[in-house]
């Protein structure tokens, strides 16, 4: 079922366009993740699906009816859908009382109110804090007070807008695995902005890049579907087309043989040799996790350079600008990509 | 020098025996000030809260104006009213002037734009994300305007205490409109006027007292309530 589809929506601050999206389907009970780099739409996007900003044209369709951009029609919208901000701010008053706001406004009885409340804090390992004053949290509690707030409302989608942000890497990794058990038990829908394409790539369905505004195509970076076969050292080898197999150190856990899909970290690729004569013969390596291939992007994101490289399957890898410039090779250059075992995972 | 020192004796002697005729004039002050107060508050705290919440056309206008008001001297509004509720005034038949009546409604045009411009302050400082999350929560717009409220509360109360504390101190009003009779519309400001025309500084003295010992206990509030709307 699809929960959200846009049509020729648009929003336009004076003469700035900031959001331009001609077609985007949102299906149910599916994890999406929007990513793209600062200023380039993704909170307006997750504004205007939370129903907290109208488009300036377009229309959109919530559970396969046409939405109408009333102030009544919307705040009864906002009911199946809540919002988590990047930064998000609680009540002054305590824990209880903050995720008791939105069941009070549901009318939910007492008794029950209490019940949800103490689950919804249990869910995020929060319990104990249930009388605590809200403002005297830390950041990283503040925001999973504030994922249990939402949660406690059991809404059909969820917008998370960079949830793990302004957190450190515990509660980064509770809030990324509190997104994907609440997919996986409540069915939620959820969509969540995020700079960290590993972070998108690890737990999202789908991933949409927005850029300016507007979505780019946005496919599965170093996702690759892969058939596995074990070569009794501990090791595997994940074989991704006829010329390119890896060897991977997958967990012991995974007893499988044939087919599934592996994400490969870009940070951990190793542009080993530099840069090679682009008239150069292309070979992949198929004893080694060498693998050569040409330069086609390079783009600067915040202080890394991502570079993107044809090597019989396309491969992305972010380094470090004093990395980079120890070689610097260009678009159309040939160079050496070395995958560490280690840096080839398992995707779920 | 010794003149200040008898004074100063005396008026402590005044205050911790509970004098009569000063507890009348401090009574007839809280009364006053309270009601005016009360007042003020009703009207200025929701129509603080409707300029800065909502998006009315020429907002900034009315803020520019209301702080202007802050600025009267209560000797122009005691004129002012004192030409409408005079015996030749529109309000005449009514028989207001020199009555506690007279100085509220003088003591309130005084401190509506004090709570009004104090309310505006303290919803404007409240930040913008508690009306998103009342919103994404379900909130309609009266549930989100209490969220605001709320959080807005304690510089709201400031408003209230900053306001008393204009009209508990003011006299040109009390003294214009009240007309300092005894036991009816003598307030602490206005008994210490006539104490200091009379050469009688005892009393005078003791109520300045009391009314330092207002001043002090109305900022001890302020403070609290300013701190507590900055947590």
């Amino acid at each position: 079922m699809t929960v959200y589809h846009l049509s020729g929506i648009r929003k336009i601050y004076g003469s700035r366009t900031v959001l331009d999206i001609p077609a985007m389907k949102i299906e149910k009970n599916r994890i999406y993740a929007l990513l793209g780099p600062n200023g380039a739409g993704k909170t307006t996007l997750l504004n205007i699906l939370g129903f907290l900003e109208t488009p300036s044209a377009g229309k959109i369709d919530f559970r396969e009816k046409p939405v109408r951009f009333s102030a009544s029609a919307l705040q009864a919208l906002r009911r199946d859908v809540v919002m988590v901000d990047q930064h998000p701010i609680l009540f002054t008053t305590t824990v209880f009382k903050n995720l008791e706001f939105g069941l009070k406004i549901r009318k939910i009885v007492p008794k029950q109110r209490k019940r949800i409340i103490e689950e919804s804090l249990e869910l995020v390992g929060m319990r104990d804090f249930i009388t605590a004053p809200a403002h005297t949290l830390s950041g990283g509690e503040t925001q999973r007070v504030a994922l249990a707030r939402a949660l406690a409302l059991k809404p059909e989608v969820f917008l998370c807008d960079e949830p793990t942000s302004s957190t450190d890497i515990e509660n980064q990794a509770i809030i990324i695995n509190l997104l994907r058990q609440i997919n996986a038990t409540r069915h939620i829908t959820i969509i969540f902005t995020t700079h960290d394409r590993t972070q998108a790539a690890g737990i999202a369905h789908k991933t949409l890049v927005l850029n300016h505004g507007k979505l780019v195509a946005a496919n599965y970076e170093n996702i690759f579907s892969v058939l596995v076969t074990h070569n009794g050292n501990g090791h595997v080898r994940c074989r991704l087309n006829h010329d390119v197999s890896l060897s991977a150190t997958l967990p012991a856990t995974y007893s499988g043989n044939g087919r599934t899909r592996i994400f490969i970290d870009p940070h951990q690729i190793i542009s080993e040799s530099g840069v090679r004569n682009p008239e150069s013969e292309i070979k992949p390596q198929k004893s080694s996790n060498k693998l050569q291939g040409k330069v086609h992007q390079i783009i600067r994101e915040n202080k890394d350079i991502r570079m993107v490289v044809d090597s019989g399957v396309w491969l992305t890898m972010i380094m470090s600008e004093s990395v980079y410039r120890q070689n610097r090779p260009s678009v159309g250059d040939t160079v050496d990509c070395y995958i560490p075992p280690e840096a080839i995972h398992t995707i779920r | 020098m010794d003149l200040l020192i008898d004074s100063f004796v005396s008026a402590i002697l005044l205050v911790v025996s509970l004098d009569a005729e000063m507890i009348a004039i401090v009574g007839v002050s809280i009364k006053v000030s309270l009601t005016s107060t009360l007042f003020a508050s009703i009207i200025g705290i929701p129509l603080g809260f409707a300029i800065a919440f909502g998006d009315a056309p020429g907002k900034r206008w009315m803020i520019t104006i209301l702080n202007t008001l802050l600025a009267l001297p209560t000797v122009v509004i005691g004129l002012f009213v004192y030409t409408f509720i005079s015996r030749r005034g529109v309000f005449g038949p009514f028989d207001l002037l020199y009555t506690q009546r007279a100085i509220i409604i003088g003591q309130l045009i005084l401190i509506i734009p004090v709570v009004t411009a104090f309310t505006i302050s303290a919803i404007s400082r409240i930040d913008e994300r508690y009306r998103k999350t009342a919103m994404t929560l379900g909130a309609d717009r009266i549930q989100t305007a209490w969220v605001v409220f709320r959080e807005a509360r304690f510089g709201i109360g400031a408003a209230v205490i900053a306001a008393f504390g204009r009209v508990i101190s003011e006299v040109g009003i009390s003294m214009m409109l009240g007309g300092n009779i005894r036991g009816f519309t003598r307030t602490m400001t206005t008994a210490m006027a006539l104490e200091y025309d009379k050469g009688s500084f005892t009393l005078a003295i003791a109520l300045g007292l009391v009314l330092l010992s207002f001043s002090f206990g109305m900022n001890m509030l302020f403070h609290f309530f300013q701190g507590r709307s900055r947590l």
